[in-house]
C-alpha cells in the first residue's frame, strides 16, 4: 500500500460516474484547516469505511457532500451532480443519516417517515414496513418519547425506505443495541447486493471491518490512507508468535522484523514486507510452534494513529 | 492539564449557573426599564412647563376611562411622578411579566428539554432541591433588575425639576418589577406542568394575557372595578407607587409568589424528569395530512402556537370594541385631544379611541412576526433543518415557505383582530363599520412584514442573533412610540420605530402607499437575507 497521500490510491477515472466524488476538496474555519486538499473517488456499488479519530474532518467531508456548508476550495460530486451548485439534483440520489438525531418533538415516528418520504419524493412502502418490523420501531409514539437508539431507527429507516443510489452515514449506530446493529449491519450488506453506494463514517471498527470494501484514513484533515482492506493489511505488519524448544534467539537485527518480545522460549514480533529474512533466520532453531495472522484494522488504525502521533511529538521535539 | 480553579460547592452549582444567567439578563432589562423611568420623567418636565398646562392634562385624562383601561388610572397628572407612574407602568409592568416568564421557563424547563438538567440531578443534589435553587437564582435575577432600575429611578429623580426622593423612587422600581416576581413564579409552575418549554412559555403566557384583560375591563369605567382584584396585574396597580404608596397591597402579590413557587418546587420534586404533570400523549395515530412536504411541516409546526395568537388577538380585539364607545366619548378635553392627535388620532369618540388602541394590536401582531423569524432559524440551529435540506429541497424554497408562512398568519392576525374589534363594538353600538375595522387589521400587517424581511435578513447574515434583534427591534419601536407621544424626539429616532409610519387607523385611512413601502423594503431585506442563506454554512446555536 502506498505512503499516506492526499490522492486515492485506488481513484480512478473512467467514463462512467463515480458515486462519490471529490476534487480538492477544503475547509477552512478561520486559521483551521478542518478539511485539506481532500481527492477521493467511491465507485458506484462500493462500501468504503471513512475513519479518523475525533476531529479529524469525517463530518465536515459529509456536510460537504451533502452541501450543508460550502467549501473553501474544491468540488464535491454525488453521481456527476456537483453537491453544491446543484443540491436538489444531487440529493434525489442519496440519503443521509446523521450520528445525532434531533427530529421534530411533536411528531410520531409514523409520521416522521411520511413526511421524510414525501420530501425525498419515492418510498418503497413494502421494504419500509418491513424495516419498521426489523428494527422493532413503534412507530405512533412520538419523537419526543423516544430513547436516543429509537431516534437512530427513525433516520435509518427513513434513509434505508427510499433505496437510494448513494447512502451517507456518520455513525449511523450510535445508541443501537447489539441486535439492531446487527440488523442495520444486514440491510447495509442487502444494500450493497443490490447495488447501492454506501459511504460511512464510524468509529465501530467491527462493524467498518465486516462490511466495507475500501477503507479511507483522515487524520488532522487529511487523507492519509486509502484503499481495501487487504491492501491495507497486505502491506502492514504480520504479527507472528513463535516458541523455541529452548532459549529464544534474538531476532531484533533481521529484516523486517520489530516490535520483538520475548518471554522465556515464547517470542511475540511483528513482520513488514517479506517473511522470507524472518524464515531464513529461523531456519537454525528448533521451532516447536509458529502462528502468523494478519492484524485487524483495529490493530493497522491503532498502529498508524501510534506511529504518527510519535512522528508528531518527535518533530514538536526536534 | 491541571486545575487551578477551585470547583463550585456542589450543593450551589444550579444556584449559581441559574443567577449568572438570569442576572446578565436582567442587567440588561433593567437598563431599559430605568432608562424609560428616567426619560418619561424628565421629558415631561420639559412638555408641560406651566402648572396650567400640567393641571389641564390632569383634568383631561384623570378621569379618562379610554386611557384608563389601556394605561391604567391616572392620578396626579398634574405631578412628575403622576405622570411618571402613568406613562411607564402598564407598559413596563407588562415587559417584566414577559421577562419573567420566559426567564423562569427557559431556565427550568428549558434546561431540562436540553438535556442538562439530568446531568446536574445526577450530582448530589436532588430534584426539589435543584429546584429550589433554581427559584433561588431567579430570586437573584429579580433583584439585579429591581436594583437597576431603582438606581436609574432614583438618579433620575435628583434631577432638580423631576425630584422624586429615594425611597418612594425604591418603592416605584419594586411596583415595576412585581409582575416579574410573579411570573417567574408561574414559569416555575407551568416549568412542571408543561412538557417542553413552549408549552410552559404559552400556559404563563395565558395567565398574562387573562390578567391584562381583567385589568382593562376593571378600569374601562364600566363598573366592574371589583375584577382588579382578580388580576395580578391589578394587585399592582393598586401598589400606588409615588401617588399615594400602598404598600399593604404587596400582600397578595407575596402570598400568591410564595404559593406558586412552593407548588412549583413540590411538584418538581414528584414528578419524573423530562415529564409534565398534564398528561402528554406519548402516541397518537399518525395524523398526515400536512405533512405532504416541507411547506405542509412548517404549517403544522406553527398551527398550536398560531392559534393561541389568533385566540388572544381575537380577545384583544373584542375588549377593545366593547370599550371603545365609551372610552371614545371621554376624549373631549382639549389637552387629550392633543395628545390623541400627537399620536397620529385627531377627533373624538370610537374610531379615535381605536387609532390609538390598535398600537396594541400592531405590537401583538409584530411579536407573532418575531415568533415566526426565531422559530425559523431555531429549526436551522436545533438542526432539524438538515433532515429536509439533504433531501431535495432547496434552502431558498424552504427559506421562501417559512416566510410565506408567516406573512399568512401575520396578515389573518390583522384580519382576525379587525373582525374582533368589530363585534366587540357592535355589541356596544359603537357604530364603526366592519370595513373600517378591517382596514385597521390590516395596517397593522406592513410594519409585521418588514420585521419579517428584517428578520430573514439575520438569518441570512448574522444568524445566531437573529431572536435577539428581531425582539430588540419590537421593544426599541414599541420604547419610541411610548416615549413619542409625550416627548419631542427626533423625527430620525422616530422613523426608527416600525410602528411610527403606520396610519392611526382607524382615527384616520390607513396609508397604504407608505404600508406598500414598509412591505417592499421588508422584501428587499429578505431577498439579501435569503441570498446570503443560500450561499453561507448552516450553522447551530
Amino acid at each position: 500500500m502506498a505512503a499516506a497521500k492526499t490522492t486515492c490510491t485506488y481513484s480512478f477515472r473512467t467514463q462512467t460516474l463515480a458515486a462519490v466524488r471529490t476534487e480538492g476538496l477544503t475547509k477552512r474555519y478561520g486559521t483551521t484547516d478542518a478539511l485539506r486538499d481532500l481527492t477521493l473517488e467511491v465507485q458506484r456499488g462500493e462500501v468504503l469505511g471513512y475513519l479518523g479519530p475525533n476531529g479529524a474532518g469525517k463530518t465536515t467531508t459529509i456536510r460537504l457532500l451533502l452541501g450543508l456548508i460550502r467549501p473553501t476550495a474544491g468540488r464535491a460530486e454525488i453521481l456527476g451532480v456537483d453537491c453544491q451548485h446543484n443540491p436538489v439534483e444531487a440529493h434525489q440520489h442519496l440519503a443521509y443519516v446523521p450520528g445525532e438525531a434531533n427530529l421534530w418533538p411533536g411528531l410520531t415516528g409514523a409520521e416522521t417517515l411520511h413526511l421524510l418520504g414525501r420530501v425525498q419524493g419515492k418510498v418503497d412502502v413494502a421494504y419500509r414496513d418491513g424495516l419498521i418490523a426489523r428494527f422493532e420501531l413503534d412507530a405512533d409514539k412520538k419523537i419526543r418519547a423516544y430513547s436516543k437508539g429509537n431516534h437512530q431507527k427513525v433516520l435509518l429507516i427513513g434513509a434505508l425506505m427510499c433505496r437510494p443510489d448513494v447512502l451517507v452515514l456518520d455513525e449511523p449506530t450510535s445508541g443501537l443495541d447489539p441486535l439492531m446493529e446487527q440488523a442495520f449491519r444486514q440491510c447495509i450488506s442487502e444494500a450493497k447486493e443490490r447495488g447501492q453506494t454506501v459511504f460511512l463514517s464510524s468509529h465501530i471498527l467491527s462493524e467498518v471491518e465486516a462490511l466495507c470494501d475500501k477503507v479511507a484514513i483522515l487524520r488532522n484533515g487529511r487523507l492519509v490512507e486509502t484503499g481495501s482492506l487487504a491492501d491495507m493489511r497486505h502491506l502492514s505488519a504480520v504479527t507472528v508468535e513463535v516458541t523455541f524448544d529452548g532459549p529464544a534467539p534474538d531476532l531484533a537485527g533481521v529484516s523486517g522484523v520489530s516490535a520483538v518480545s520475548a518471554n522465556g522460549p515464547d517470542v511475540h514480533l511483528q513482520v513488514s514486507g517479506s517473511v522470507e529474512p524472518l524464515m531464513k533466520a529461523l531456519g537454525g532453531y528448533h521451532v516447536t510452534k509458529l502462528l502468523s495472522r494478519e492484524p485487524s484494522l483495529e490493530e493497522l488504525f491503532l498502529a498508524l494513529y501510534g506511529g504518527q502521533d510519535a512522528a508528531d511529538e518527535h518533530a514538536v521535539a526536534g | 492539564m491541571r486545575l487551578t480553579s477551585t470547583p463550585l460547592p456542589a450543593d450551589r452549582v444550579v444556584l449559581r449557573q441559574t443567577a449568572r444567567t438570569a442576572a446578565r439578563s436582567a442587567a440588561l432589562w433593567g437598563s431599559l426599564f430605568g432608562v424609560m423611568v428616567a426619560s418619561s420623567a424628565i421629558s415631561y418636565t420639559q412638555l408641560y412647563k406651566t402648572q396650567a398646562e400640567r393641571q389641564h392634562l390632569a383634568v383631561a385624562f384623570g378621569s379618562n376611562h379610554a386611557s384608563s383601561a389601556l394605561f391604567g388610572p391616572a392620578p396626579q397628572l398634574q405631578t412628575v411622578a403622576g405622570f411618571t407612574v402613568f406613562k411607564t407602568s402598564m407598559t413596563l409592568m407588562i415587559l417584566g411579566a414577559i421577562w419573567g416568564l420566559l426567564t423562569s421557563t427557559r431556565l427550568l424547563r428549558g434546561e431540562e428539554d436540553a438535556g442538562r438538567w439530568e446531568l446536574l440531578l445526577s450530582g448530589p443534589t436532588t430534584r426539589k432541591g435543584a429546584s429550589g435553587q433554581a427559584l433561588g437564582g431567579l430570586a437573584v435575577g429579580v433583584a439585579t433588575l429591581w436594583s437597576i432600575t431603582a438606581v436609574f429611578t432614583v438618579v433620575g429623580g435628583r434631577y432638580s425639576k423631576v425630584d422624586i426622593a429615594a425611597a418612594p423612587g425604591v418603592f416605584f422600581a419594586l411596583a415595576l418589577v412585581s409582575t416579574a416576581v410573579m411570573f417567574v413564579a408561574v414559569g416555575a409552575l407551568t416549568s412542571q406542568l408543561a412538557s417542553t418549554r413552549r408549552q410552559a412559555a404559552a400556559y404563563a403566557g395565558w395567565l398574562l394575557g387573562a390578567s391584562y384583560a381583567l385589568r382593562m375591563v376593571a378600569d374601562a369605567g364600566v363598573g366592574l372595578h371589583g375584577l382588579i382584584w382578580l388580576s395580578p396585574l391589578g394587585w399592582v396597580e393598586q401598589l400606588r407607587p409615588l401617588t399615594g404608596a400602598r404598600p399593604l397591597a404587596l400582600v397578595p402579590i407575596v402570598v400568591f409568589t410564595a404559593v406558586v413557587a412552593f407548588v412549583a418546587v413540590r411538584l418538581a420534586a414528584n414528578r419524573d424528569v423530562g415529564a409534565g404533570i398534564l398528561p402528554d400523549r406519548a402516541r397518537a395515530a399518525a395524523r398526515t395530512r400536512l405533512l405532504f412536504g416541507q411547506l405542509g411541516l412548517t404549517a403544522r409546526l406553527v398551527r398550536p402556537t398560531v392559534v393561541a395568537w389568533l385566540c388572544a388577538l381575537a380577545t384583544t380585539g373584542v375588549v377593545l370594541g366593547v370599550i371603545a364607545k365609551s372610552a371614545g366619548m371621554t376624549i373631549s378635553g382639549s389637552s387629550v385631544k392633543t395628545v390623541f392627535a400627537r399620536l397620529g388620532a385627531p377627533g373624538t369618540g370610537a374610531e379615535s379611541f381605536l387609532g390609538v388602541a390598535f398600537l396594541i394590536v400592531a405590537i401583538l401582531v409584530a411579536f407573532v412576526a418575531a415568533g415566526q423569524v426565531t422559530a425559523t432559524r431555531v429549526e436551522e440551529a436545533q438542526g432539524r433543518l438538515d433532515h429536509l435540506l439533504v433531501r431535495p429541497v432547496s434552502r431558498v424554497a424552504w427559506l421562501a415557505g417559512r416566510v410565506g408562512v408567516a406573512v399568512v398568519v401575520v396578515v389573518a392576525g390583522g384580519i382576525v383582530a379587525g373582525v374582533a374589534t368589530w363585534l366587540g363594538a357592535a355589541s356596544q353600538d359603537a357604530h364603526v363599520t366592519i370595513a373600517t375595522l378591517l382596514d385597521a387589521g390590516l395596517n397593522v400587517v406592513p410594519p409585521a412584514i418588514c420585521l419579517v424581511g428584517i428578520g430573514v435578513l439575520t438569518i441570512g447574515v448574522w444568524p445566531q442573533e437573529t431572536s435577539r434583534i428581531v425582539y430588540t427591534v419590537v421593544g426599541w419601536s414599541l420604547l419610541v412610540e411610548v416615549l413619542g407621544g409625550v416627548t419631542t424626539a427626533s423625527r430620525w429616532t422616530a422613523d426608527t420605530s416600525l410602528f411610527h409610519q403606520m396610519a392611526a387607523a382607524p382615527a384616520v385611512s390607513p396609508n397604504w402607499t407608505t404600508g406598500a413601502a414598509m412591505v417592499g423594503i421588508g422584501a428587499a431585506c429578505a431577498a439579501i437575507g435569503a441570498m446570503a442563506f443560500h450561499r453561507r454554512d448552516l450553522r447551530g446555536e
